[in-house]
């Protein structure tokens, strides 16, 4: 494959995928008003085309014709660099994570993930490292109390949950003895899914990405009793806007990576064996990955409405003292595993 | 690779291992015991004495561990890293019975744990700096001694000055490693290996870019003198030495040393040397010209410590300047570069540790009941307290070098390897600094001894115990001043580094 | 020009200037940024010479971990209500002979040396050593030693900031 031809493919693979997490960003904003309705037993939004349909584009509307307001106090260039960050981070990290098996379209073999990188989770460590800027500097730069407040416990709680987090991935590691995305999915055929496997990672993981993505339980930074909006309290229009889509974005790659690590990828179980043609498996596959997400970013939604809010000093105890012990209770779990049955 | 080689490498460092796991155990004690700290020290004995046992084994051997296709080998086991380990032992289990009795100490009761545990991280890393011949564990070791001292040295949290202490340390700490840490990347730039052997053997036989050489090895020693605290990386020492509790100020000012001067010589040794020749001396690759170097940092050394030694009134802080100024005295002797002067530097620190400890002993028991370090508060104790003062005496005097302490003979053998490598100017400077240094030792005695006690400040008894260990410490200065024979025959028997 | 060649202009001047620009800055804040900026162009020079799992550690550490927190002091400590101290006599003339002496010893090695001779036969190996495959190989193998020790070093460093930070206890 020629140098021309992998550029093209991969740009057609960038706009796919950033317009499908547009999208998706929009409509899980939809969704999660709808849920949330349901949840309450309200209506939900409904006005705005057929079952309110239309209601993303009306609140994208709404936000670009507002004023974009910059406090007195505030750091401008870092004010308006914190979303841009935060956009940056939430629309990279997916470049890693496959969606379906390699494809052979016209003669020419295509993963289907736009870098097939082999540190791949380190890439996505790294990014979602970065990602803790775009608060911080956003709490700092507006120049209010509630704002740094909101940015210093989000940093404090990323920080501490990035810790299990990585412990937990440690244990997927290990079985899948690769950094590539691709090659941990591969390892997981059949029910050898991880979440089945390691059970006590899966759920450190999970909680810990409840923690990285600020969603209820876990939304100290942006808990609006104390602290108004946390740290974009001082934004408004398409600044605001930026961490909004942010925000939904990270839920997106949170459930993509559960996925990816936990839940088998794209792979379902046993569907190579049933004899169905090889175009349908694939198309079935892709679909699998887009439902396991789909289901993930429901169950994201769910405990939102469900669960209420931890005091500050539960959520770091929590964090360093069940789910990083927890996390490291599932390498010792996960070696012996590998001890046992591949020795 | 196989485990063969692994378990293999792993009978060499037992020592290591010893203190390793005591190490792990009393985090473990301190957890499940929760608030029952009074076994503490005696694991850290234990572990002190374990790893003592197979310390003495070591004196036979002479063997790299963890050799492998890409490296010589990480660490040393030999005669040499096993007397300077032992120093290391020795020290740490009079540290930890001072610690047993220090009021400082007792008064941070809740973090005894932490405390211990400390202690062994310190005592780990100076068995890897001890025994090292790798720059990577080189640096990590230094790093491990240095991280666990920095807290070791404000432990108590009580006082400012102990704040201040760890603060001062931590921060001339943190960038004298990151010097060294740039001298060594340099050296690995230009090498491409880390191992200080294969260094060695490249820098014989190829042409290396001289200015950068000299620049990182320089840099590198920045490291190494920060922990002996030569001249001009030694402005840590008084603050931290007054600062930190008694019993890690004598901790750092034998073991810390010990480990550092270990470090010095076996890097100088390995790295740098040709051949030795008949007499003893040692043919340097003349890259560097260490000899003009080491005589330069002793004279100022000695000098400087000394001087600023006259003016103080702080027992502690006194000592402390001495101990840069016994730091110069060692430095001559790496400056005669041959083994003569190695047997001299080991005579010297064997002695040096005894005494230093008692000295610290002394302060030590009389600051609990005093409350105070100061040379003033000293007035007279000669009659109240005669078997304390005595002791005093007896330490102080050996420290200053005279006759019949065991001081004496180190200087002794010092002068003796100056005068044979014909170095005679450096000699009378030697001989000049100890007559300054005379002065302010003698000055503590007069207090001692020449004046009267105010009434009843001194009026405690030293328990059985604590008499015992000062006989202990105080007997073989005197017998070893006597007697020195078994102690130059050990230094003639741990002088051999492997290799050369 | 090759691709690699400009990738490494790019970043190496990005890394000059962020340099720069962040010990010139009299804002803590803007200068923790650029100083960010600096340690990500850095990994990006160390992706170019094929250390792929440097690079991320870099950022991860450095970048994710360390200035998080340099800049959660930073805003902590609220420095701009601080005096700032202009002039401290010598610092600066002391600084430029030492960056001098850094600068002009590490340009000599770089023009002595040259690639392919003795001392840098290995080139083509340490092409392959910056896989994670062969990092863990290596320290789990050759390095254990001083990787166990390092995992000590830790152990201290933790125990010491928790004897440091805590301020009592039950």
């Amino acid at each position: 494959m020629s140098l021309l031809q992998l550029i093209g493919i991969t740009a057609v693979k960038i706009l796919i995928i950033f317009t499908m997490m547009m999208l998706t960003v929009s409509y899980l904003v939809y969704f999660e008003r709808k849920i949330s309705a349901w949840a309450q037993n309200r209506l939900g939004p409904n006005r705005v085309g057929w079952y309110g349909l239309l209601q993303p584009f009306a609140d994208v509307f709404k936000l670009a014709l507002k004023e974009d307001i910059v406090p007195t106090n505030a750091n401008k260039p870092i004010h308006t660099l914190a979303p841009v960050i935060a956009l940056f981070v939430a629309f990279t990290t997916y470049a890693v994570i496959p969606f379906g098996p390699d494809i052979s379209l016209f003669g020419i073999t295509i993963p289907l993930v736009v870098a097939d990188v082999n540190i791949g989770i380190l890439y996505v460590l790294a990014l979602s490292s970065l990602g803790v800027y775009a608060i911080t500097l956003a709490g700092w730069s507006s120049g209010s109390k509630y704002s740094l407040l909101g940015g210093i416990r989000s940093s404090a709680q990323m920080i501490s949950y990035e810790v299990s987090m990585g412990f937990s991935v440690a244990g997927v590691l290990l079985f899948a003895g690769s950094l590539r995305p691709a090659a941990i999915v591969l390892s997981q055929h059949g029910w050898m899914w991880n979440a089945l496997l390691q059970p006590i990672g899966f759920i450190t993981f999970v909680v810990s990405a409840f923690a990285e993505t600020n969603r209820l339980p876990f939304d100290l930074p942006e808990a609006e009793p104390e602290l108004v909006g946390g740290f974009h309290t001082e934004y408004s229009s398409m600044k605001f806007a930026g961490f909004f889509l942010a925000e939904y974005a990270n839920m997106i790659i949170a459930s993509a990576l559960i996925v990816t690590l936990y839940l088998g990828g794209w792979q379902v179980p046993y569907i190579e064996s049933i004899g169905l043609p090889a175009g349908l498996v694939i198309a079935i596959q892709i679909i699998s990955f887009f439902a396991k997400i789909a289901f993930l970013l429901f169950f994201f939604i769910w405990v939102r409405w469900s669960i209420p809010r931890f005091r500050y000093d539960q959520l770091m105890s929590l964090g360093w003292k069940v789910m990083f012990p927890l996390s490291l209770i599932n390498i010792v779990w996960v070696a012996g595993l590998i001890m046992i049955f591949r020795l | 690779m196989n485990v063969d080689y692994l378990v293999n490498s792993l009978y060499l460092i037992k020592p290591e291992l010893a203190i390793a796991s005591a190490l792990v155990l009393l985090v473990l004690i301190d957890l499940i015991m929760g608030n029952n700290k009074k076994f503490l020290p005696y694991v850290a004995i234990a572990g002190l004495i374990a790893a003592a046992y197979f310390i003495i084994g070591q004196f036979g051997m002479n063997s790299l561990a963890f050799v492998s296709k890409s490296n010589k080998g990480m660490i040393i086991a030999d005669p040499f890293g096993a007397f300077f380990k032992g120093i290391v032992v020795f020290a740490s289990l009079f540290v930890v019975y001072f610690s047993i009795k220090s009021d400082e100490i007792k008064a941070s009761f809740e973090r005894h744990g932490e405390y211990y545990t400390l202690i062994f991280g310190m005592i780990l890393g100076m068995f890897f700096m001890i025994s090292a011949s790798d720059l990577i564990l080189i640096y990590i070791s230094l790093e491990l001694v240095s991280f666990s001292s920095y807290v070791l040295a404000g432990f108590t949290k009580t006082a400012l000055r102990n704040s201040e202490a760890a603060l001062k340390y931590v921060i001339y700490g943190g960038v004298s490693s990151g010097i060294m840490l740039f001298g060594i990347s340099i050296l690995y730039g230009i090498t491409g290996s880390t191992n200080l052997y294969e260094i060695n053997s490249l820098i014989q036989s190829s042409s290396i870019p001289n200015l950068t050489f000299i620049l990182s090895g320089i840099l590198i020693f920045v490291g190494i003198g920060y922990k002996i605290s030569a001249a001009p990386f030694h402005f840590w020492t008084p603050d931290v030495y007054e600062g930190a509790p008694i019993t890690i100020t004598a901790f750092l000012s034998v073991a810390s040393k010990a480990a550092g001067f270990a470090l010095l010589i076996r890097f100088i040794k390995i790295t740098f040397i040709k051949s030795v020749d008949s007499a003893g001396y040692w043919q340097l690759v003349d890259l560097i010209d260490w000899k003009t170097f080491f005589i330069f940092l002793s004279i100022i050394t000695m000098t400087l410590g000394n001087f600023a030694a006259l003016w103080q009134d702080n027992l502690k802080r006194m000592l402390a300047y001495s101990s840069i100024a016994h730091a110069g005295y060692l430095l001559l002797g790496m400056a005669v570069l041959s083994n003569q002067g190695m047997i001299a530097i080991i005579i010297y620190f064997a002695v040096y540790a005894i005494t230093n400890l008692g000295a610290f002993f002394v302060v030590m028991l009389i600051a609990n009941k005093i409350g105070s370090e100061n040379i003033d508060d000293y007035k007279g104790l000669g009659y109240s307290q005669p078997f304390l003062g005595v002791s005093l005496a007896i330490f102080l005097i050996s420290l200053t070098g005279l006759p019949p302490t065991a001081g004496f003979i180190g200087k002794l053998y010092l002068f003796i390897a100056l005068v044979d490598a014909k170095m005679i100017t450096l000699a009378v400077i030697a001989l000049l600094n100890s007559v300054v240094a005379l002065y302010y030792y003698i000055r503590v005695l007069k207090n001692l001894f020449l004046s009267r006690p105010a009434n009843g400040t001194f009026e405690f008894k030293v328990s059985f115990s604590n008499g015992l260990v000062l006989v202990l410490l105080a007997a073989p200065i005197i017998i070893l001043g006597i007697y020195f024979t078994p102690l130059v025959d050990l230094a003639k028997n741990s002088m051999q580094i492997l290799g050369f | 020009m090759s691709l690699e060649l400009f990738l490494f202009l790019v970043f190496a001047a990005v890394a000059a200037v962020s340099g720069i620009l962040m010990i010139t800055r009299s804002e803590v804040v803007m200068a923790a940024l650029f100083l960010i900026l600096n340690l990500a162009s850095l990994a990006g020079l160390y992706l170019l010479l094929n250390a792929q799992f440097i690079a991320v550690v870099q950022v991860i550490v450095y970048a994710g971990a360390i200035m998080v927190l340099f800049l959660f002091v930073i805003m902590l400590l609220r420095p701009e209500h601080e005096k700032i101290v202009t002039k401290i006599s010598g610092i600066r003339t002391f600084a430029f002979i030492i960056a001098a002496l850094v600068f002009v010893q590490l340009a000599y090695v770089i023009l002595k040396s040259h690639p392919g001779s003795a001392l840098n036969s290995d080139v083509t190996a340490s092409v392959n050593a910056g896989t994670v495959e062969s990092i863990g190989t290596e320290l789990y193998t050759n390095y254990i030693l001083p990787f166990e020790a390092a995992g000590f070093l830790l152990l201290a460093a933790t125990i010491g900031a928790v004897v440091l930070a805590k301020r009592k206890f039950e």
